[in-house]
C-alpha cells in the first residue's frame, strides 16, 4: 500500500465523524471532528489497527479566537494521521483517552498542565512536569502568558518531599531520585516495596525544566537551531536535525545530498555513542562494573570522532538550517575507518558478552519480559519496542533525509526481555557501523548548504526521525514570520515510561534500576518545557536575564 | 615485664596497629588490582589511609531517631570484634598471640561480628536505605555463614584439633587444598560474602540502595566499619592461607600465600556481576552447603578407614 492508500483507509475510518479534511502535506491527512466524537474516531483507528498514537500537540490559537486546539498525531508507517479538535478556552474539556491507549495519560497531563485542557475521564491531578507550587490556572504554554504571572517568590513554597517512613507492616516506600546514585538524571520515582517485592510504581518528572517549548517562540528560527540542540546532551544532533528537517520542509528548500548523507553520518555516530553509554549504565545497575569501564573507555573513541569531524564533543552543532557546518576530510574519513573497525571488533565482543556471560545474563534473561501485544498496547518506541518484535523505526519506515541513499536494516528480537534490549541496541549498532562506512565511501560531492529564507513561510509540519531512544516529533508551526508560533517536541523517553511503572510491580527492588536503564530514559528529554528557574533559587528568570548571568559567569 | 610484651604484642605488633595498617595496605591492594583489570588507573598507595584520616577528621552527623549508643557503640564492637579474633589466627605467619583448644570456633564467631553490627547499625537509623541494607546484610551472613564454617571446619578435622596454631603446624606438611579442593573455593568465596564484595554486594548495591545499611553513617563510626572490614580482610586470609595453602610459618609465606589470595579474589570481584539476595542464598545452599557437606562427609569417612 502506498500513502495515499493508507491515507484514504484512515479516511474512510474516520468518516463517520468527519467534518472536515485538510491534506497539509503528501504523507498527512488532517481530520477535523468535535471533541464528543474524539473517543469513537480514536476507538476506530485502534481497533482497525491504524497505526499508533505518536503525540497529541496543543495549540493555543492566540487571544482573540479565544480557541484551543489538540491535535491527536497517529502515525502509520510515512502516513500521519490527525485528529483536530477545536475548542474554546474557558470550555476545553475533552474526553480521557488513556484507558485505550495508556501512553496518552503522559500526553493528556502535559496538555493539562501545559495549556489548560481539561480531561474527563483521566482522575490524575498531581503534577507530572510542573512543580507543586505553581500557581493553580496559570499555564505557561497559553500566548497570554507572561512571567508575572507565576506567583512571586515570597509565596512559593518548596515541592513536597515523599513521604517518610513506613506505610504499613513489612511495606514502605523506596524512594528513586531526584538524587539517587542509580539516576544520573533528576527524575523520582516512588516505589512501593514489601520485603523485596515491588507492589505499587509512581513517577514525577520535571525537576530540570527550562522553558525551552516556550522560549523557541521568542526566538528567531535560527536561534532555536541551537536551542533544541541543547534539550539533550546525548542525542543533540537528533533534535537539531529534526527541527532543521521540519524547517526546511515548510520553506521547501532541498539541502544538498553531501550535507545530507553528513547528517546521517554523524546520527550514525552519536547512536554509537549513545547505545554505548547505555550499555555502560545498564552494566553498572546490575553491578558488572568490568563492562561499564570498558564500555565506556571505547566511547572516547567516538567521542574523539564527533570531536574530529564538528569540533565539539557533546552539543556537535553540526547542522545548519538549509545545510551542515561541517565536511567530512580525506583525514576525517580515515579516522572514521579506522575507529569504526576498532568500534565493530568491540561491540561484538560485547554482544558476545551480554550473550553469554552467566552471571549477566542472571540480571537481564526473562526479566521485565515486555510481549509484542503488550509493547503494542505500551505504544513503546525505539530499541525497547523492537526488543519486542514491533518492526517500528522511523529510519525504514518514513526514511527522511540520506536514509533513502544509504539505507539501514532494522533489528529487531522477540522475547523483549532486557537480554534482548541489549542485543538489539548492539545489533543495531553494528548495522550502524556498516552504514556509516559506505556512505564515507561514497560520499556525494556537492555544496553542504542551500540557500534559507530568514522568514519561514506560513504552515504546519510534522518532522519525524529515530533517535537512538526511538521516534522523536517535531511539530512546527509557522506563521510566516522570523520566529515559530509553536514548536512542539515529543521525546521517546516519554512514550516508554508506562513500560517501567507497570513492569516493575511484583519484581524485586534489585531488578528496578536495570528495569528503568532497560529503556533507556532520557530525563533532559522529558523536561523542557516551561519556565527558566535558576537552580537554588525560588525565582523565574527571564531569558534576558539568564543570558545576562550567562556572560556575566563567563567574563569571571 | 610480661605484661608489656603482652600490651605490645595486642597493641602495636603483631596485633593492633600494625594490623589496622597492613590492613589498609591489602585494601589498597585490592582497590589498585580490581582498577588495574577494568582498565581504570587506580588509587595511588595511601589513599586508604587518607580516607581513613580524613572521615575521622570530619564531623559524625547522628540522626535523630536512632539510639545513640548503639549508634557509637557498634563500630567500636565491630572493629573489636575483628581485632579480637586476629589474636587468635598466626597473624603475618608469625604464632598466634594466644591460643586455646577450640578457638577455631571462636575466631569465626567472632568475624561474624562486624556483619551482625552492620545489621543492627542499619536497623538502629531505621532509614528506608538502611533498613533493606541490613535485612539484606543479616539475610546474606545467614545464607554464606554454615558453610564457611563447615569449610573450616574440613582442615580442622583431618588435623584432629580445634585449635588454630595445631592445625597450622599440621597442615604446613600438609596441602589441604589437594585434598579438599570444595572447601578451599567455599572458603574463599565465603569470605568474600563476609566483606561484601561483588558480587555478593547486594546488601550495599548502591544503584538501588545508596550505601545500604551504612549509608547514615559518616565521619568516625562510617571509618571504624572500615577499618573492621580490612582487618576483616587480613585475618580471613589468613585463615584460609594457613587452612589450605600449607599453613603459615613466617613473615614471606603469609605474604606470599595471602596475596595470591587476593589477587583470585580481586579476578572473582571483576569478571562477576552482583547477584540479586535471592540468588545468593540460592547460590550458597543449593550448592556451596550441600558441596562442602558432601565432602566433609567424605573426609569423616577416609578419616574413620585410615584409623
Amino acid at each position: 500500500m502506498n500513502i495515499e492508500q493508507v491515507l484514504a483507509q484512515a479516511e474512510q475510518l474516520l468518516a463517520a465523524w468527519n467534518k472536515e479534511t485538510i491534506h497539509p502535506e503528501s504523507n498527512r491527512l488532517d481530520v477535523v471532528i468535535v471533541a464528543d466524537d474524539l473517543r469513537a474516531a480514536v476507538i476506530a483507528l485502534h481497533d482497525a489497527h491504524w497505526g499508533y498514537l505518536s503525540a497529541i500537540t496543543g495549540l493555543d490559537l492566540g487571544t482573540a479566537s479565544a480557541q484551543l486546539e489538540a491535535l491527536y498525531h497517529f502515525c502509520n508507517g510515512p502516513a500521519v494521521a490527525s485528529l483536530r479538535v477545536r475548542l474554546p478556552r474557558d470550555q476545553a474539556i475533552l474526553p480521557s483517552i488513556a484507558d485505550i491507549i495508556p501512553p496518552a495519560s503522559f500526553f493528556e497531563r502535559e496538555l493539562q498542565e501545559m495549556l489548560g485542557f481539561t480531561f474527563s475521564g483521566l482522575n490524575i491531578s498531581a503534577r507530572l512536569f510542573l512543580s507543586d507550587d505553581w500557581p493553580e490556572n496559570v499555564y505557561p504554554l497559553r500566548a497570554d502568558f507572561t512571567l508575572d504571572q507565576a506567583a512571586p517568590v515570597a509565596v512559593r513554597q518548596p515541592d513536597k518531599l515523599p513521604e517518610q517512613g513506613f506505610v504499613g507492616g513489612n511495606t514502605f516506600v523506596i524512594p528513586i531520585g531526584p538524587q539517587h546514585p542509580a539516576l544520573k538524571e533528576p527524575g523520582h520515582f516512588e516505589f512501593t516495596v514489601d520485603g523485596e517485592i515491588v507492589t505499587a510504581a509512581r513517577m514525577r518528572l520535571g525537576y530540570a525544566h527550562r522553558g525551552i517549548e516556550k522560549a523557541a517562540e521568542s526566538r528567531n528560527w535560527i536561534q532555536n537551531l541551537y536551542l533544541f540542540e541543547r534539550i539533550c546532551g546525548i542525542c543533540s544532533h537528533t533534535h537539531a536535525m529534526a527541527y532543521s528537517i521540519g524547517v526546511e520542509k515548510l520553506a521547501q528548500v532541498e539541502i544538498p545530498a553531501r550535507a545530507q548523507a553528513i547528517r546521517e553520518l554523524v546520527a550514525g555516530l552519536e547512536r554509537i555513542h549513545s547505545h554505548l553509554l547505555w550499555l555502560g549504565v545498564t552494566a553498572h545497575e546490575a553491578g558488572f562494573d568490568t563492562l561499564f569501564m570498558y564500555s565506556w573507555r571505547d566511547r572516547e573513541t567516538v567521542m574523539n570522532l564527533l570531536e574530529q569531524i564538528t569540533g565539539n564533543r557533546v552539543n556537535y552543532s553540526a547542522n545548519l538550517l538549509g545545510g551542515v557546518k561541517c565536511d567530512i576530510g580525506l583525514e576525517q574519513a580515515k579516522a572514521i575507518k579506522e575507529g569504526i573497525t576498532y568500534l565493530e571488533t568491540r561491540i561484538r565482543h560485547y554482544l558476545e558478552v551480554v550473550t553469554t556471560d552467566t552471571m549477566f545474563l542472571n540480571r537481564t534473561r526473562n526479566i521485565g519480559t515486555i510481549t509484542f501485544a503488550e509493547a503494542e498496547n505500551f505504544g513503546l518506541l525505539g530499541p525497547t519496542a523492537r526488543a519486542s518484535g514491533i518492526t517500528r523505526d522511523v529510519r525504514i519506515e518514513a526514511p527522511y533525509g540520506a536514509y533513502t541513499r544509504f539505507p539501514v536494516s532494522v533489528v529487531t528480537e522477540t522475547k523483549g526481555d532486557l537480554e534482548a534490549r541489549c542485543v538489539v541496541r548492539l545489533k543495531e549498532l553494528l548495522v550502524t557501523c556498516l552504514a556509516i562506512r559506505t556512505i564515507v565511501d561514497n560520499l556525494p560531492e556537492g555544496p553542504l548548504t542551500a540557500r534559507m529564507p530568514r522568514k519561514i513561510p506560513a504552515g504546519e509540519t510534522i518532522s519525524r526521525i529515530e533517535a537512538p531512544r526511538g521516534e522523536l516529533l517535531y511539530f512546527i508551526k509557522s506563521n510566516g514570520g522570523e520566529t515559530p508560533a509553536r514548536v512542539h517536541i515529543r521525546t521517546p523517553s516519554l512514550c516508554n515510561w508506562v513500560s517501567v511503572l507497570e513492569k516493575a510491580v511484583g519484581r524485586q527492588l534489585a531488578d528496578v534500576p536495570m528495569l528503568i536503564a532497560g529503556m533507556d530514559p532520557c530525563f533532559s528529554c522529558n523536561d523542557r518545557v516551561v519556565t527558566v528557574r535558576h537552580t537554588g533559587s525560588n525565582e523565574n528568570w527571564s531569558w534576558k536575564q539568564l543570558r545576562e548571568y550567562g556572560i556575566e559567569y563567563y567574563k569571571r | 615485664m610480661n605484661t608489656l610484651t603482652s600490651l605490645f604484642t595486642i597493641l602495636i605488633f603483631p596485633a593492633g596497629l600494625t594490623l589496622v595498617l597492613v590492613g589498609m595496605l591489602y585494601e589498597w591492594i585490592d582497590r589498585k588490582l580490581v582498577a588495574r583489570f577494568q582498565n581504570r588507573v587506580g588509587p595511588r598507595w595511601f589513599q586508604p589511609f587518607a580516607d581513613a584520616l580524613k572521615l575521622f577528621a570530619k564531623e559524625q552527623i547522628t540522626p535523630e531517631i536512632v539510639n545513640p549508643y548503639l549508634f557509637f557503640g557498634l563500630p567500636i564492637a565491630a572493629l573489636a570484634g575483628a581485632l579480637t579474633a586476629a589474636l587468635y589466627v598466626p597473624l603475618l605467619g608469625l604464632n598466634p598471640a594466644s591460643n586455646f583448644p577450640g578457638d577455631l570456633i571462636v575466631t569465626i564467631y567472632l568475624l561474624s561480628l562486624p556483619t551482625m553490627c552492620v545489621g543492627l547499625a542499619g536497623w538502629n537509623t531505621s532509614g528506608r536505605f538502611s533498613l533493606i541494607g541490613a535485612t539484606r546484610a543479616l539475610t546474606q551472613l545467614f545464607a554464606y555463614e554454615a558453610p564457611f564454617l563447615l569449610a573450616m571446619l574440613g582442615p580442622a578435622l583431618v588435623a584432629g584439633s580445634w585449635q588454630i596454631n595445631t592445625i597450622n603446624s599440621y597442615t604446613q606438611n600438609h596441602w589441604v587444598i589437594f585434598t579438599q579442593p570444595i572447601g578451599f573455593i567455599v572458603a574463599l568465596i565465603g569470605l568474600m560474602g563476609k566483606l561484601e564484595l561483588p558480587p555478593f554486594d547486594a546488601p550495599e548495591a548502591e544503584t538501588e540502595i545508596v550505601a545500604g545499611a551504612l549509608t547514615e553513617y559518616s565521619g568516625r563510626g562510617l571509618a571504624l566499619f572500615k577499618i573492621g572490614k580490612s582487618v576483616e580482610l587480613i585475618v580471613g586470609l589468613s585463615l584460609i592461607s594457613s587452612f589450605y595453602l600449607g599453613g603459615l610459618n613466617g613473615i614471606p609465606s603469609f605474604l606470599l600465600k595471602s596475596l595470591t589470595l587476593l589477587l583470585i579474589m580481586s579476578m572473582f570481584q571483576v569478571l562477576l556481576t552482583r547477584l540479586r539476595i535471592d540468588q545468593t542464598v540460592g547460590l550458597w545452599w543449593r550448592f556451596g552447603a550441600i558441596l562442602v557437606l558432601a565432602q566433609l562427609v567424605v573426609t569423616i569417612l577416609w578419616k574413620g578407614f585410615s584409623l
